[in-house]
């Protein structure tokens, strides 16, 4: 198991070229998420709007990001991979500040963002953003 | 005609701009939408270069050529439908909008609390959601007929729900997902015995049977353009005559209407009081010259090809391992649905696009359906005159590899 942190994420996706060769390493980077718990896998942890089943968790510990996700897709799963490394940890500050399209774009998977929502990764994106915003207006204590 | 393996394709690829912009394209998701012949375009082109006017109105020779090209059209979809008269073809977007016509203007006004819409569980979100909205807004009550672990219809429970209560029968001709065509012959005289009116959603079967609203008998029968080779943006309505005119308008606007003053409007004789604002004129001629082309085939040939193309495939798949088809009833349109036992569908489906294989893959807005069959998601090959024997072969040979690499 690799650490799941931007720079190895990317410096792995920047390796293989074509879009198969990106999908089987997303595949890969699947294995790599760290475990979701099984009693969470409920509707109410369910992000809407992707073709396959998405279960997201946010919580703050010492004002950083804590995330858990999984999903039925492993492709999906591996986008989820790429979330993690993006956001998991980092202060509601940081959050807000991420360019994660850009960098999904940098890494030639921009089309994983398409309005189509197959992937349901901006809704994803979306919620954590989201989750960012609520702290950032009401400071925690 | 073009030889392929021995095979007959009855079209040719070179005649749709796109596939021959893609020659290594395999396009498999024709029931989402079809791709176009060069003829759907070239008459939308020279519509607007020879044609371009608002119809039904102006003294202008321009106008004229708009709105004769417009009623042609329409006379050409009463021809493909074998309608007794263009009259009874009223232009809409599509399939959903002429469902929401028929709910918002004849339901409306015929609709009570306590009379009963009979669904079925085949049906598409598009003959399901106008049905809750007039359900509504009138008390009426939705029944919807069970599916078997095959995809067939439970008939047993369709004359269970059918009673004196019913007053609608909503039946799609084809279901999108998984293919079945239901018994609709035996639906239909069912529900007229019982005095209740039926419509029939011929999306998915327009591309590859003949539907005759004539012979089948049904009260209102709606289909939509781009599944039958033509543009998006137009569809029609088929409704018997005497149930149109008798229909109130659901949409104001101009040219639906015969006389307006602000103490009141008097409306415009049917079809034209259910089409308000100037209509889809370039779309409409896209779509008559679509029905043109597809009444120039050979139909019956189409039909067999298309259906030889998804035996051959759901014959390949029974010798793949952890492929599970949906939907084995004997009565199918030419498309195969199915899972993984190993991989989620939308996994399969990134892999096959990386080979430049488009197929759909989720609810296929027929979400009832999958919960019935007790399956959150389907990958769905949908087959179009233009596809070939040798890309359900490459499918064939692709799939077993991207199974192993998701294993």
């Amino acid at each position: 198991m690799t650490a799941l942190n931007r720079e190895t994420v990317a410096n792995r996706l920047n390796a293989v070229v074509g879009w198969e060769g990106k999908s089987r390493l997303l595949v890969q980077l699947a294995q790599d998420l760290p475990a979701f718990p099984d009693a969470q896998r409920i509707d109410a942890n369910r992000v809407a709007g992707c073709e396959s089943r998405v279960w997201l968790l946010l919580d703050w510990q010492d004002g950083k990001l804590q995330m858990a996700a999984t999903s039925d897709s492993r492709v999906v799963q591996g986008l989820l991979a790429l979330v993690f490394a993006c956001y998991h940890g980092q202060t509601a500050v940081d959050v807000l500040a991420l360019d994660f399209e850009g960098w999904l774009t940098e890494l030639g998977l921009s089309r994983f963002l398409s309005a189509s929502r197959g992937s349901g990764l901006r809704a994803i994106v979306a919620r954590i953003r989201n989750a960012a915003l609520a702290v950032s207006i009401r400071p925690l204590t | 005609m073009t030889i392929l393996q021995g095979i007959h394709c009855p079209v040719e690829r070179a005649d749709f701009p796109l596939l021959a912009r893609n020659p290594g394209l395999i396009y498999f998701d024709n029931a989402a939408t079809a791709q176009k012949p060069a003829c759907v375009l070239d008459a939308e082109r020279a519509y607007y270069e020879t044609a371009n006017a608002n119809v039904h109105r102006a003294a202008h020779r321009l106008a004229v050529a708009a709105t004769e090209a417009f009623e042609g059209a329409r006379a050409t979809v009463a021809r493909f439908l074998n309608a007794t008269n263009p009259d009874e073809i009223v232009f809409t977007r599509g399939t959903t909008e002429a469902i929401n016509l028929v709910a918002q203007s004849w339901g409306r006004a015929q609709l009570r609390a306590g009379d009963e819409i009979l669904l079925t569980e085949l049906d598409h979100h598009a003959n399901i959601v106008p049905w809750q909205l007039l359900a509504q807004q009138t008390g009426a009550v939705i029944r919807a007929v069970r599916v078997l672990a095959d995809g067939t219809l439970d008939l047993a429970h369709f004359h269970e729900l059918l009673s004196p209560r019913t007053r609608l029968v909503g039946c799609t001709l084809a279901s999108n997902a998984i293919g079945t065509m239901p018994p609709v012959a035996q639906i239909i005289a069912a529900a007229h015995a019982q005095g209740a009116k039926v419509l029939l959603d011929a999306a998915q079967a327009v591309a590859h049977q003949v539907v005759d609203v004539q012979k089948l008998g049904a009260d209102f029968c709606v289909f939509s353009g781009h599944k039958v080779y033509g543009p998006t943006g137009i569809g029609a309505l088929w409704c018997r005559c005497e149930i149109l005119e008798a229909m109130p308008p659901w949409q104001g606007g101009g040219e639906m209407i015969d006389q307006v003053s602000f103490a009141g409007s008097t409306f415009a004789p049917a079809p034209t009081r259910f089409e308000a604002g100037t209509p889809p004129i370039a779309q409409a001629v896209g779509l008559a010259a679509a029905l043109d082309w597809l009444m120039a085939q050979d139909r019956n040939a189409i039909a067999l090809h298309e259906n030889g193309l998804r035996d051959r495939l759901e014959a390949g798949l029974g010798a793949i391992p952890g492929v599970q088809v949906f939907g084995t009833a004997p009565d199918k349109v030419p498309l195969t649905a199915m899972t993984f036992t190993q991989a989620h569908p939308y996994d399969v489906a990134q892999f096959l696009d990386a080979r430049d294989i488009a197929v759909r893959v989720g609810s296929h807005c027929a979400q009832p359906l999958l919960a019935a069959l007790g399956v959150p998601a389907l990958l769905r090959v949908s087959f179009a005159a233009y596809n070939t024997p040798e890309e359900v072969d490459r499918f064939l040979a692709a799939l077993p590899e991207i199974l192993e690499l998701l294993a």
